[in-house]
This record gives C-alpha cells, structure tokens and sequence, in this order.
C-alpha cells in the first residue's frame, strides 16, 4: 500500500513533508485535508490522528503525526534517501535533532503567531490581533537572529555549517516562507535585518528545486488573493471619502 | 569521554536528564546551574548553551542542547542502556518522537506556565499571573485528557502501551511532577480527573526507583521556599 500524506499546502510542516517525499522520489499520494473547511475535525480525519493537526501519514503498518517524527521516520524507512536529511552518525543526527525540539518554542511558535494574527486569521474564522502580533513579533525576530548567529555562522550553505541541507533546513525554511502572506513592509522589517537567513533559504531552495516552489505555489496564491482583497478594501475607503457629501 | 550534564533538579527537563543516567548506570557529572538567580546567563554556560538554558550537555567534542535530543543522544550512544528506552525499531521510534514532539506545545507549555503563573513565579524572580494561569490550566488539562485517552489506553502501564518505559514517559512524567509545587487544592482539581495519569506516574518512579524520588526531593525544598516567600 503505498504512502498517504494527509496534508494542507497552507500548512508549513505539511509542505516540508510534501517537498521531501518529492525530492527524494518517494511514492505518496498527497490526501488535501482543508483547514479552512475544518477537514481537520471531521471523525474520519481524527481516525488518522486524534489531535485533529496536519500534517499526518499512513503508512502501510501504521499512522504517524507531528512533522519531524514523520520526517525522520521517512529518512530511515525509504533506503533511497541520502544520508545528509538525517545522517546516521550520532553527533551530527543529535545537533539537527536540537534544532527541531527548539523549532517549536521559538521559531514556530513567533512565526506562525504572527502571521495567524497579522494575515490569515480570518480565513479561520479568527480575528486579527494587533496585540498577540506584536508579542509574536519579539519572539520571531529574536528566532531569526539566533538561527543566524548560532547555525548559520561564517559561510555556512545549511545549517550547523553542513554542506547539504537536512530535514532541519526544510522543517524551518518552510515555517519562514509562511512569511509570504504578510505585507511587504512588515516582511522587510522582519527579514530585511537577516540577509544570511534570505541566501539559506535560496540554498533550500535550489537544494529541492523545483519541488519547493511548485509546493508553495498555493502560499502564493494565498497571498495573491489576500493582498487584491487589501486593494479592494483601501480603493473603497478612498472611493468613500472621495464622495461628495450630499447633504452639504 | 567523560560527560557533563548542566542542569537544575527545579527544572523538568534536567531532571528527566538525571534521572536517565543514573537509572541506566551511566557516569557523569551533574554541574547545578541556577537559574533562578541568573547564572545560566553567564558568559561560561552560554559557551555551553548559547540558547542560556538548561539543561546542556558536554560529551566529548559534543556540546548539545533540547533535552529531547539529548536523551536520544545518550540512549544510542551509551550501549548498555536498554532498548526499551528508545528503540531500535523505526516505527516504535517514530510514536516516540511523535510524543516527545508534541509534548512541547502542550503538556510542556501548559504545565510549565501553570506552575510558574500559579507558584513558582517568586522562586524565580517573576510576577504570579493567576489570569494568565487560568489559560495555562486549560491547556494542561486538555493535554492529559489527551495523553490518557492516545496513549494511556486500556491497561497500559507506559506510554503506546508500552510494557516499559521510553524516554517519552520519562520526560513526561518529570514535567508533570512539577505540579508537586503548586496548592494542594489546585494540583488535586487538575490530576484528581486522571487516575491513570496518577498510576502511569507511579509506573514511571518503580521503573527508575530509587532515582525518580531522589531527584525530584528538591521540590519538596521548593515548595518550602514558596511557603516562606508567601508568609513575608
């Protein structure tokens, strides 16, 4: 039976698992679960994972959630997968371990905060909240310089100074592309400060080209719509005001 | 190689640490860093834990981080550490991980906020926040409604029903130990629900007797402190 990846392009951990079976010509057939039509909820979804998240598999023997289990479960499963994803030798495997367990904390949690609350909150029927955007915010930004002073020092390509990218690179490259959905100014605040960060992140890239790009093609789609529904909005408000007042 | 664990025995994680090699027999060298007067902010522990937190470790030429990958580490580096501690098996592995991954965003961060909003906060130079510890109570209680009813299922004496425990369990357990510090009332309301989180607890501590309550004594001299901050 082969491999299902119950997945939501719009979320980051479910798109690191979708790029890495891709680039590392894994079989898989890709399940879309909406979190915006909350598929996520439904009892049958929650056959395959009780938390009701995404990203989750089956596979064959049995049913697996939280995306870097998955990701390195799929490294050591699938003999293909070259060793530098999640390398066999102790050192090495435990530092990109550390970076997962502190992915959560930090990373994830400051970004995906943050854009919950500053974009895509309403599309899940949440309200935006300048406030818990701002505390976000702190959290993001001190995740971003720590990556940068402490992983990605002198000329590293990947993280911890390896030369090829592991499931660590993907897991929180693809946390910071969820960047994308957010206005442009509060973007270049946020990375405009990490230019080490940015060139890591094309090194990503490249390193599953095309796979990346076409995955987060959805994000941009995302992003398209929510910026032209922006326009609308300020176009009306300046229509608005622009009107003569007829009771003058 | 000899090994050095940096921790506080106040602090969950070091004490799943701790616990785990004295359990397994292996020596090391417990270098207390307190926290709670600042010292994991010095210039000598950040060269061990740039993130300024513990627990950390020195191995050799390894310095690592994230008690999580820490235990990991020492489970496969250590060969007379049994297998049920984190085994072999890629598909028991995985539900491990996937335990000890969702741990942090949940049971880790509703009970470690709980205690801290509701208790600890003094011992640690901070403000008791009994608002914000409503919140922390709520996500603390549908974690362990969580953790008994995916993997507590049935019988089972371990996590996954396990017949002995992982690194999950203990890592788990040592974060819930923490309630050991707060109200009797408080900690009753929130555990008095979940008998076999209650059992699975006491599963965990014959597992790794006599270290589990050796290590964690240091709690009952906290909740002293709290007492005697409380009564100035």
């Amino acid at each position: 039976m082969m491999l299902r990846v119950y997945a939501d392009r719009m979320s980051q951990p479910s798109r690191a698992i979708v790029i890495f079976c891709k680039v590392n010509g894994i079989d898989f057939e890709e399940v879309r679960i909406d979190i915006v039509k909350r598929q996520h909820l439904s009892p049958e979804f929650k056959e395959i994972n009780p938390m009701g998240q995404v990203p989750a598999i089956v596979d064959g023997r049995f049913k697996l959630f939280e995306s870097h289990a998955i990701l390195s479960y799929l490294s050591c499963a699938f003999p293909g997968v070259p060793d530098h994803w999640y390398p066999a030798d102790l050192f090495t495997r435990a530092k990109i371990q550390s970076i997962l367990d502190w992915h959560h904390s930090n990373l994830r949690r400051g970004a995906s905060t943050f854009v919950l609350n500053r974009a895509l909150g309403p599309g899940l029927g949440l309200p935006l909240n300048p406030q818990a955007a701002n505390e976000a915010e702190k959290i993001l930004r001190a995740s971003l310089s720590k990556i940068e002073s402490l992983w990605l020092k002198g000329n590293a390509k990947f993280l911890s100074g390896n030369f090829q990218p592991s499931i660590a690179d993907l897991s929180l490259v693809c946390e910071i592309m969820q960047l994308e959905v957010v206005d442009e100014k509060d973007r270049d605040r946020i990375l405009g400060p990490h230019p080490r960060i940015l060139q890591w992140i094309e090194n990503v890239k490249s390193a599953t080209s095309p796979h990346f790009e076409e995955v987060h093609g959805f994000l941009y789609k995302v992003k398209a719509r929510l910026h032209s529904r922006l326009a609308n909005t300020k176009r009306n408000d300046t229509q608005l005001s622009m009107k003569p007042n007829p009771k003058l | 190689m000899t090994l050095k664990v940096y921790g506080h025995r106040l602090s969950q994680p070091s004490r799943a640490i701790i616990i785990f090699c004295k359990a397994n027999g292996i020596d090391f060298e417990e270098v207390t860093i307190d926290f709670t007067t600042g010292k994991h902010r010095l210039p000598d522990f950040k060269e061990i834990n740039p993130m300024a937190e513990v627990p950390g470790i020195v191995h050799g030429d390894l310095k690592l981080f994230e008690s999580h990958a820490i235990l990991c580490y020492l489970a496969s580096a250590f060969p007379g550490v049994p297998d049920h501690w984190y085994p072999a098996d890629i598909v028991s592995r995985a539900k491990i991980q996937s335990i000890l991954d969702w741990h942090h965003s949940n049971l880790r961060r509703g009970a470690l906020n709980y205690c801290i909003n509701s208790a600890l906060g003094p011992v640690r130079s901070l403000p008791l926040n009994p608002q914000a510890a409503i919140e922390d109570e709520k996500i603390l209680s549908a974690s362990l409604s969580k953790l008994e009813s995916v993997w507590l299922k049935g019988d089972a004496k371990f996590l996954l029903g396990n017949f002995q425990p992982s690194v999950a369990d203990l890592s788990l357990a040592c974060e819930i130990m923490q309630l050991e510090v707060v109200d009797k009332k408080d900690r009753e309301r929130i555990l008095g629900p979940h008998p076999k989180i209650l059992e699975w607890i006491d599963n965990v501590k014959s597992a790794t007797s006599p270290h589990f309550v050796e290590v964690h004594e240091h709690l009952q001299e906290v909740k002293a402190r709290i007492a005697l901050l409380k009564a100035a």
